[in-house]
C-alpha cells in the first residue's frame, strides 16, 4: 500500500496547491496501528499525514454534508468503492452538487473489521501489521500472528462487488473492476434457509444486544436526517428503553429508511461496540430491490432512487 | 501479608455457594459473542479472565429502570432487592467508578434510592487484570491494574489459584464469617508469583503520561478551536457515553399499556452527545452544535467533576478508546489539550 | 394479576378473536367497505378501520406501530393501479409494502401478518372478501407475540 499513499499525498499536495479543492477528506493514522482516523486536510503541508490502507473502514461521506460550506470551493474525498457510491446516491438524492466534489477514488482490499482483529490477539494492543498475501500478520509487545486475511475482514467486504469507486475526479493508481457479479455470499444463503422461527429467534438475539447508541444510524451516510423518527417526540413514535420491540423496531425501520440507498458499506457494522450482525437485513432488502425493481444503489447519479420512483408494470404478487 | 488467603480455582464453587447465600451475585458471563455483567447462580457462568465488553455501572444503575408503576391513579415504587448484591469478577477501573458513581448518586445533599437501595450494602469483589487490553490507561489516573479503591476483596489470579485479599470491613467480615470455603495460607512462591503477575501487568500497559493539569488546563480552554477539530469527525453517537463506566445521565420517560390505564415511569441511560439532550420543550436547544457537546462530555470528566468531587471522572477502562467508530481517542484528546497548554 | 391482563389484553384467552387494523383509502378501499356495508354483505367484525387519504400515505411505521400495540394482523387497502386520486400514490405504496413485506418475513414474521389489498369503491363484495381471508388467516396464526410490546419490567427485579 505504500505506494498508493505516496500518491495519494501527492495527488492530494497538488490538489491544494492548485486550489481545485478547499480541503480534502482523508484517513490519518490513528491512535493505535489498526485504526484510522477521519482527517480533514486545509493545508498542503499536512497532506502527508494521510494514510490509506485496510484500516480505512469509516465512510466519509457522511462528512460531505458538515464540510462543504457554500462558496468554499470543491470539496475533495478520499473514496473506496462504498465511499464513492455513497457519493454517488448523495447526489441522486440532491444532497451534495457534482461539481462541489472532487472523487479521489481509491482502489480497495476490503478493510478490516476491527472486533474480529480484537478477538483474534486476545485484546492485546498491536504494534504494527503487514500483508503477506493473503496473509495480515499483526504484531505487539510479546506476540506474532499470521491470520487469514479474509478471516478479518468486515463481512461486507466479502462480499463487496465495486471496490472502485464508479465515479471520479481522479484516481490514486488504476480502478479495479467490478465484479460481473454478486459475489457468493454463503454467510447469507445458508441464513435465508433457516426456518421463519430459527430467523426470528436470530434477529431477537441480535437485537437484544443494542443499547441504543445510536452509532450504526450516526455512522452510516445515508442517515442524514435532520431529526430521526427514534428522536422525535411530539408525536414520540416508539420508547426509548431497550425494550425489545422498541430496539427492533428501530432496526426495521431504519433498513426500511435506508432501502434503495444503503451502499453495504458495512460502516453500521463496524460502528456498532456490540458487534450485533445488521448487514444481514440490508443485504437482504438491496437484493429484493435488485431483483424487483432492478436497482441497484449508487451507481448513477443520474438515476432516480428505487423507492422514489415506480413502474406501473411492478410486480404485485402480495396483494389481494 | 497474613491477611491474604488462596483459594483454588477448582474450589471456586464454594466461594460462589458462600456469597449466594447471602446475596444475589452478579459477574462476568459470556454470551452472545460478548462478556456482559449478568446475575449468576454458579461458578461455573463466569467469565473471569477478560474484562467485560459493558462497564459494571448496570448493576447499579441498570440501562432501564422502573421507579414507578401507576395503574387508575394509584402509584407503586419498586422494593428493593430481597438480598444485597455481590459482584464478582468486576475489574479494579470498575470498581472504582462505582465510588464515583456514589458520590454523586449515594453521597452528599441529594440521595438517589434506586442507586443507594442496590449499592449501600453491595459486596464488590475485584480481580486484579493480568493483561490489561490495547486503549487501557487506568494508569494514567493514579489506578492500576491491581488498585483496591472500591473493592471489599481483591482477587489476584495466579494460574490454577487465586489469592484472596480483603480491602475493607466488609470484605474481612464475610471472608471470616464464611468458614466454609476452603481457603488455604498462601506460600512465598504464590506470592512471588503474584508479585510477577502484577510486574508483567503493570509493564505490559503504556508509559503513563501526568495529567494532573487537566483540570487548570481545561479551564483555559473553553474556546480553544481544538472543540473544532474534534466535533469535525465525532459522530454524536452514545458509544463513549454508554460503554463508561462513570457517565451517569439519564432520561426519565413515562409508558403505558395501550389500551388500559396502566403504565411505568422509567429512567433511561441518556448521552451529552445527542443533540436531544438538552433540547427544552420551547424548541431551544442551549447546546445546539456537536463542539458544544463535546466540549460538555470532556469538560464534565475532566474539569467540573474535579470542581465537584475533587477528582477525574474517568478511570482508564479503555472502552471508549476501543470502540469509538472513529477512534476519537480520549488519551488523544486529553494529550492534545495537556500540549497546547 | 398483571399477567392476566396482559393476556386480556391482546387477547390470549380462549375466545380469542383477532384484532386487525385496516387501513383504508379515502377514495376506494372506504367506500367500497361502505358499499358492502350498504349492500348487506357480511364479513368478520375483526377489523377497527383507519381511514387515511391515499395508500401511499401509510408509513411503514403505522403497521409496526400496530403490531407492537398488540393488534394481531394488519391490513392497508387502496385504489387499483391507475384509479389513485392523486395519481401515483398506490405506486408508491406499492414498492414500500414489497420491500417491508419481503423484510419482515425475511426476519420470520408470520406472511399473514400484514396484508395488503387493491379494493375499488365498486367492490362491496370483494372488500368482505379480503377481510374474510384476512381474518382466516390471522386466525389460523393465533394471537401476535412478535414485536409486540410488554410493558412489564424487563429489568432484572432487584
Amino acid at each position: 500500500m505504500a505506494d498508493v499513499e505516496q500518491v495519494l499525498r501527492e495527488t492530494v499536495r497538488k490538489l491544494l496547491q492548485e486550489q481545485k479543492v478547499c480541503r480534502v477528506i482523508g484517513y490519518a493514522r490513528g491512535s493505535s496501528a489498526l485504526r484510522s482516523t477521519p482527517v480533514f486536510i486545509e493545508d498542503e503541508k499536512d497532506a502527508d499525514s494521510l494514510v490509506f490502507d485496510i484500516t480505512c473502514g469509516n465512510n466519509l461521506t457522511q462528512y460531505l454534508k458538515k464540510c462543504g460550506k457554500a462558496g468554499d470551493g470543491r470539496v475533495g474525498i478520499v473514496a473506496k468503492g462504498c465511499d464513492g457510491r455513497a457519493v454517488v446516491q448523495y447526489i441522486a438524492e440532491g444532497q451534495v452538487k457534482r461539481e462541489g466534489i472532487l472523487i479521489i477514488g481509491i482502489p480497495c482490499e476490503g478493510v478490516l473489521d476491527h472486533r474480529k482483529a480484537c478477538d483474534k490477539t486476545q485484546g492485546r494492543e498491536v504494534s504494527e501489521y503487514r500483508i503477506e498475501g493473503e496473509k495480515v500478520v499483526l504484531k505487539g509487545k510479546d506476540f506474532e500472528v499470521s491470520l487469514d486475511k479474509f478471516d478479518v475482514l468486515s463481512d461486507s467486504c466479502r462480499r463487496c462487488r465495486y471496490p472502485s469507486p464508479p465515479v471520479h475526479d481522479v484516481f490514486i493508481t488504476e480502478p479495479k473492476e467490478a465484479a460481473s457479479q454478486e459475489p457468493e455470499c454463503k454467510e447469507f444463503d445458508e441464513f435465508e434457509k433457516l426456518d421463519a422461527s430459527e430467523r426470528w429467534a436470530f434477529f431477537e438475539n441480535e437485537f437484544s444486544k443494542c443499547i441504543r447508541c445510536y452509532a450504526c444510524r450516526n455512522a452510516c451516510p445515508m442517515c442524514y436526517c435532520e431529526e430521526c423518527f427514534v428522536d422525535q417526540s411530539n408525536p414520540q413514535w416508539f420508547g426509548k428503553s431497550t425494550d425489545l420491540s422498541d430496539t427492533m423496531i428501530f432496526h426495521i425501520v431504519r433498513v426500511l429508511h435506508t432501502a434503495g440507498r444503503c451502499v453495504d458499506c458495512g460502516a453500521c457494522e463496524r460502528a456498532c461496540p456490540l458487534g450485533i450482525n445488521l448487514g444481514l437485513l440490508n443485504k437482504k432488502v438491496e437484493k429484493e430491490i435488485q431483483e424487483r425493481f432492478g436497482y441497484t444503489s449508487g451507481l448513477d447519479p443520474d438515476e432516480t432512487p428505487a423507492m422514489a420512483a415506480f413502474d406501473e408494470e411492478d410486480k404485485q404478487e402480495f396483494i389481494l | 501479608m497474613s491477611d491474604i488467603l488462596k483459594l483454588d480455582k477448582k474450589r471456586l464453587d464454594k466461594f460462589v455457594a458462600a456469597l449466594l447465600s447471602e446475596y444475589r451475585l452478579f459477574g462476568p458471563v459470556e454470551a452472545n459473542g460478548l462478556t456482559r455483567f449478568a446475575e449468576v447462580e454458579s461458578a461455573d457462568a463466569l467469565k473471569l479472565d477478560s474484562n467485560t465488553d459493558e462497564s459494571a455501572k448496570g448493576i447499579f444503575f441498570p440501562q432501564v429502570e422502573t421507579i414507578l408503576t401507576y395503574e387508575n391513579g394509584k402509584t407503586e415504587t419498586p422494593s428493593g432487592p430481597d438480598k444485597p448484591i455481590a459482584v464478582l469478577g468486576i475489574r479494579p477501573c470498575d470498581a472504582r467508578s462505582l465510588l464515583m458513581l456514589d458520590k454523586v448518586f449515594g453521597t452528599g445533599k441529594y440521595n438517589d434510592s434506586c442507586w443507594t437501595r442496590r449499592y449501600e450494602n453491595a459486596l464488590i469483589i475485584s480481580v486484579g487484570c493480568n493483561t490489561p487490553r490495547a486503549g487501557c490507561f487506568c494508569n494514567w489516573l493514579d489506578l492500576g491494574p491491581f488498585s483496591k479503591q472500591g473493592s471489599d476483596i481483591a482477587l489476584t489470579d495466579i494460574g490454577d489459584a487465586l489469592l484472596v485479599e480483603s480491602c475493607s470491613e466488609k470484605g474481612r467480615g464475610f471472608l471470616e464469617s464464611s468458614d466454609e470455603i476452603p481457603f488455604r495460607k498462601p506460600t512465598d512462591d504464590d506470592l512471588s508469583k503474584a508479585a510477577g503477575v502484577r510486574e508483567h501487568a503493570e509493564s505490559s500497559m503504556e508509559d503513563k503520561v501526568d495529567i494532573s493539569s487537566i483540570k487548570a488546563v481545561l479551564d483555559k480552554s473553553w474556546d480553544s478551536s481544538l472543540w473544532d477539530e474534534l466535533a469535525g469527525k465525532c459522530l454524536s453517537c452514545a458509544v463513549c457515553a454508554y460503554l463508561c463506566p462513570t457517565c451517569h445521565c439519564f432520561d426519565i420517560q413515562d409508558e403505558k399499556m395501550p389500551g388500559t390505564s396502566r403504565g411505568r415511569r422509567i429512567r433511561i441511560w441518556d448521552t451529552c452527545m445527542a443533540p436531544q439532550f438538552t433540547k427544552e420543550a420551547s424548541g431551544h436547544n442551549p447546546r445546539p452544535t456537536g463542539k458544544k457537546r463535546i466540549r460538555q462530555r470532556v469538560m464534565h470528566k475532566f474539569n467540573y467533576f474535579v470542581d465537584v468531587f475533587g477528582e477525574i471522572a474517568c478511570v482508564g477502562c479503555g472502552r471508549c478508546v476501543r470502540s469509538c467508530p472513529v477512534n476519537l481517542d480520549i488519551r488523544y484528546v486529553i494529550k492534545r489539550f495537556m500540549d497546547a497548554g | 394479576m398483571i399477567e392476566a391482563k396482559v393476556e386480556n389484553t391482546i387477547g390470549r384467552h380462549k375466545d380469542w378473536q383477532p384484532k386487525i387494523l385496516a387501513f383504508l383509502c379515502n377514495w376506494c378501499s372506504y367506500a367500497g367497505a361502505d358499499l358492502a356495508g350498504v349492500s348487506r354483505i357480511q364479513y368478520p367484525p375483526n377489523i377497527r378501520v383507519v381511514r387515511i387519504p391515499c395508500s401511499g400515505r401509510v408509513n411503514p411505521i403505522f403497521i409496526l406501530k400496530c403490531l407492537q400495540n398488540g393488534f394481531d394482523g394488519v391490513l392497508v387497502s387502496g385504489c387499483h393501479p391507475g384509479d389513485c386520486h392523486y395519481i401515483s400514490g398506490n405506486y408508491v405504496a406499492r414498492r414500500k409494502f414489497a420491500v417491508l413485506k419481503t423484510l419482515l418475513e425475511f426476519m420470520g414474521l408470520e406472511p399473514g401478518r400484514v396484508q395488503f389489498s387493491w379494493v375499488s369503491a365498486g367492490e362491496g363484495e370483494k372488500f368482505a372478501q379480503v377481510v374474510t381471508k384476512v381474518t382466516e388467516d390471522v386466525k389460523k396464526l393465533g394471537p401476535a407475540r412478535k414485536l409486540v410490546r410488554n410493558l412489564e419490567p424487563t429489568e432484572t427485579k432487584y
